[in-house]
Order: C-alpha cells, then sequence, then structure tokens
C-alpha cells in the first residue's frame, strides 16, 4: 500500500488548458530534463564534426553506428538508414528517462502509463504514415494476407485491424509495466530493511537491493533497445510490402 | 481472498512467463552452439520472442496492481 503511493504524483501547480491538465508535476520535469539532454549531448557532438571522431563525437557515433547496424540493417534493410535519426532518437529519449529514474531524488517518467502511451502513439501513427507514403492506397491491403480466399478476406481484415491496434499498447504497457515493477521490486527491499529494525538482519536486503539495483540499469538499456527494435520491425513491416 | 487470488494469479503468470523465456534462451544457446557464425541474428530473435513473452506477465502484473490497489482501498 505504501509503496505503490510513493509512484503518486503531486502536481506543483493547478493549470487547466481547455479542460485538459496541464499542471506541472515531477514526471513532467523528468520528461523536459530527458529531452534537454538528448538534445544537448547530440548538440556538442555534432557541433565540431570532425572526420576522426574524438571525445562525446567518439561516443555518440558509437550509439548511432549500433542503432544502424544492430536494428536497423537487420530489421528494415537497406531502405531503412531514413530512419536511423529518428529511431536514435526515441532510443537515446526512452534511456534517459528510464535512467533519470535510478537517481535519488528523480523520478521515472516512463513508470506512469501515459507518458509510454503517448511515446507509442507517435509510433503508431509514424508507422502508419509510413505504410502509406510507401504503398499509397493500396497499404490498406497489408491488412489482408496474401492468398487467403475471398470470403476469408473481411474475417482476417478485422482481426489484423485488431493486431495493428495491440501493438502500441503492448508497447506501451510493457516499458511501463517493466519500469513500475523494478522500482516496486527496490522498494520493497529497501522497505524489508527497515522493516526489521535490526542491524545484523539490514545488510541483507540492503545487498539484494544493490543487486537489484544493478538489475534495473541493465533493464533500462535493454527495455529502450527492446522498444525501438520493436518500432523498427513495425516500420519494416509497414513499408515492406510482403504480397 | 481477493489478496490470496491475485498473489496465486501472479505466480501461475511468472511460472508460466518462466517457463517461456527459459524455452526460448535455451533454444537460443542450442542454436549459437551449432551454429556460432549466427549468434548475432539468433540473439535479436531471442531478445524480441522474449519481450513478446516477457509482455503477458506484465499485463498479468498490471491486473494484478489494479486488483491489489481496489482491495487495499
Amino acid at each position: 500500500m505504501h509503496l505503490v503511493e510513493e509512484f503518486a504524483l503531486h502536481p506543483f501547480t493547478n493549470w487547466t488548458l481547455f479542460g485538459l491538465d496541464i499542471s506541472l508535476n515531477k514526471a513532467v520535469i523528468m520528461i523536459w530534463l530527458a529531452a534537454a539532454l538528448v538534445f544537448i549531448l547530440l548538440f556538442i557532438a555534432g557541433r565540431k564534426a570532425e572526420m576522426v571522431p574524438k571525445g562525446v563525437q567518439n561516443f555518440v557515433e558509437m550509439i548511432i553506428e549500433f542503432i544502424h547496424e544492430g536494428i536497423v540493417e537487420p530489421m528494415i534493410g537497406k531502405k531503412g538508414t531514413p530512419w536511423v535519426p529518428f529511431l536514435t532518437t526515441v532510443f537515446l529519449f526512452v534511456l534517459f528517462m528510464n535512467l533519470l529514474g535510478l537517481v535519488p531524488g528523480m523520478y521515472t517518467a516512463t513508470s506512469r502509463l501515459y507518458v509510454t502511451a503517448s511515446l507509442a502513439m507517435i509510433i503508431f501513427i509514424t508507422v502508419h504514415a509510413a505504410g502509406v507514403k510507401a504503398h499509397g492506397v493500396s497499404y490498406i491491403k497489408n491488412f489482408v494476407p496474401g492468398g487467403v480466399p475471398a470470403f476469408l478476406a473481411p474475417v482476417l481484415f478485422v482481426i489484423e485491424m485488431i493486431g495493428a491496434l495491440a501493438k502500441p499498447f503492448s508497447l506501451a504497457v510493457r516499458l511501463c509495466a517493466n519500469m513500475f515493477a523494478g522500482h516496486l521490486v527496490l522498494g520493497a527491499f529497501i522497505g524489508l530493511a527497515l522493516l526489521f529494525k535490526s542491524l545484523v538482519i539490514a545488510p541483507l536486503p540492503l545487498m539484494g537491493a544493490v543487486v537489484i539495483t544493478g538489475l534495473e540499469i541493465f533493464i533500462s538499456g535493454l527495455q529502450a533497445y527492446v522498444f525501438t527494435m520493436l518500432s523498427a520491425m513495425y516500420i519494416s513491416d509497414a513499408i515492406n510490402s510482403h504480397h | 481472498m481477493e489478496t490470496l487470488g491475485a498473489s496465486i494469479g501472479m505466480g501461475l503468470a511468472a511460472l508460466g512467463t518462466a517457463l517461456g523465456i527459459s524455452y526460448v534462451a535455451g533454444k537460443a544457446a542450442e542454436g549459437t552452439s551449432r551454429q556460432p557464425e549466427a549468434a548475432g541474428a539468433i540473439r535479436t530473435t531471442m531478445i524480441i520472442g522474449a519481450a513478446l513473452i516477457e509482455a503477458i506477465a506484465l499485463y498479468a502484473f498490471v491486473i494484478n496492481i489494479l486488483l491489489w490497489t481496489k482491495i487495499t482501498g
């Protein structure tokens, strides 16, 4: 009960715009901070681009190469190169939001469903816009698998539509629940240490908390990677025709 | 009673996911040892598969949290 309440946001202001709640809270500030960090990192890297990279530029080029050769090439293929900047930005933004939550006193913006749902909506709209751009009106044929009998086509079309709507849902819930569950486990370990009120037993759960923190750093990177990879997969499904 | 239901449900979801992910990882290790040059492609496929399986446990987790907040107020 207490643990879940730790995630509650207490808005600093009480603003509304056209009936929508736009008050400032910790999660919003974390999103701005993550966006600013991505901007600063990429700005410093690109300010004085050199032929032989060193320092920050070298590091950023390593990330971009990882996105290009590790995600885009195997998923989308040669046609995917224009998608590298978009996917790099998504990867860095999600990664920074995940990692900021591990700094004491900060907040994990990605542990709120509306943050991840907004990200998933951006991916959803981008994917289908790219599909329409690549195929025009005949993009709708992508929703019917090739070679099915005519009487089955409408049924399969409805099923594929539900599948298409489930994709952003699963993207959002996966990221959000992973981050939320990780911090809940961390909180449970620290709560366990406080619960016993004994200096003999307390080090054991605290050691567990240290291990879980290490795991959380790994999970932050892995979830950002999975999010980017699945986005690349959906883009590939939309722009590479199957039939 | 609801607490018991939520706990048993979470346990079953974790059990199924553990079996699924261990199968995926085991098969990936098998494939890598049989064909070490395909390690990169196998790893990518394994991570996607594991992420999709893991999502099922996370759906159960979300439903459990919803159930649990309903119980405790």
